[in-house]
């Protein structure tokens, strides 16, 4: 999979590394600023107050 | 399964046409293992990014968000002569020395959407908090994260019989006094937000405080409740020197 994006990649080793770091902190951006947000009040972590449901 | 597909796959052609075609079959399971172990690896490194985002990231964003609203509220209080409190952007900050977490700002509400900005909320259901501002009876009850999103009641285990709580306005310090902990309780006993808090043993109205959270820490499987009782009010003066207890 990342050996197919890698080779899929245009350019020389370090503009591939450079565009590879790029896609990287983009996944990152993506699920902190979306992905987290949207899953944390799923999960049984953070319920901090007493009430009837 | 699709291995076992493979497989059989790779037996059936490499017998009809010799090994070229198997090594194929072989290079394509192996092509599929490591993909499914990259997926794996994938999984693990995202969970390990959620934990850095619940513990570490929410904290940064709640505590920017709560020190701008703060010094709104300070503003305000600086600009703004005697009068109606202005209660939008928080109604007082909370200090609880022994939690060693500075001064915390109530808001009102206790949605996921307020307590993520790093504040305390003050309940206004299943039972609507009473507030001391307004001088009568009743019991001031709050809630906020114990980890991630500012973690403002992170060391409430480190709350004892005894130690102060002060609620600070405009014009007053509000000085409680811890007289009961409740370290678990189910998250469906909202009677520990009653007016008369009756499991902190009491039987008459009086000026009580509410503190919730859950517990144990990293999970919410229960309610952590600490209960205290004015002790006395103080004025603010113009230095808005701090009562003793916070000194």
């Amino acid at each position: 999979m990342y050996g197919w994006i890698w080779r899929h990649l245009p350019g020389n080793v370090w503009v591939r590394a450079l565009i590879a770091l790029v896609l990287v902190l983009f996944v990152i951006y993506a699920l902190f600023q979306y992905v987290f947000p949207w899953a944390e009040p799923l999960l049984p972590f953070n319920d901090v107050t007493v009430d009837n449901q | 399964m699709a291995a076992t597909a493979d497989g059989t796959e790779e037996q059936t052609s490499a017998r009809g046409s010799g090994p070229a075609p198997g090594r194929r079959g072989t290079g394509r399971i192996a092509a599929a293992v490591s993909v499914f172990g990259e997926l794996l690896i994938t999984a693990g490194l995202v969970l390990g990014l959620f934990v850095v985002y619940s513990l570490w990231w929410t904290n940064v964003v709640a505590d920017r968000a709560a020190h701008r609203q703060s010094d709104k509220v300070r503003d305000d209080w600086a600009d703004s002569g005697p009068g109606a409190l202005d209660t939008k952007d928080g109604i007082g900050f909370l200090h609880v020395p022994s939690m060693k977490n500075g001064e915390v700002l109530v808001e009102k509400g206790t949605s996921t959407e307020i307590l993520n900005d790093g504040v305390a909320g003050y309940y206004t259901e299943p039972i609507k908090s009473a507030l001391p501002t307004s001088g009568k009876k009743g019991n001031f009850t709050l809630a906020a994260h114990r980890d991630g999103h500012g973690a403002k009641f992170h060391n409430i285990d480190k709350v004892e019989v005894g130690d102060p709580i002060i609620f600070e306005t405009r014009d007053k310090w509000y000085v409680y006094k811890v007289y009961d902990v409740l370290p678990e309780t189910s998250k469906y006993n909202v009677q520990v937000l009653a007016q008369v808090p009756k499991e902190s043993d009491k039987k008459k109205p009086g000026h009580y405080i509410t503190l919730t959270t859950c517990t144990p820490v990293y999970t919410s499987r229960y309610r952590y409740v600490v209960w205290g009782e004015l002790v006395r009010v103080d004025k603010v003066d113009s230095k808005r020197t701090p009562p003793e207890e916070l000194r």
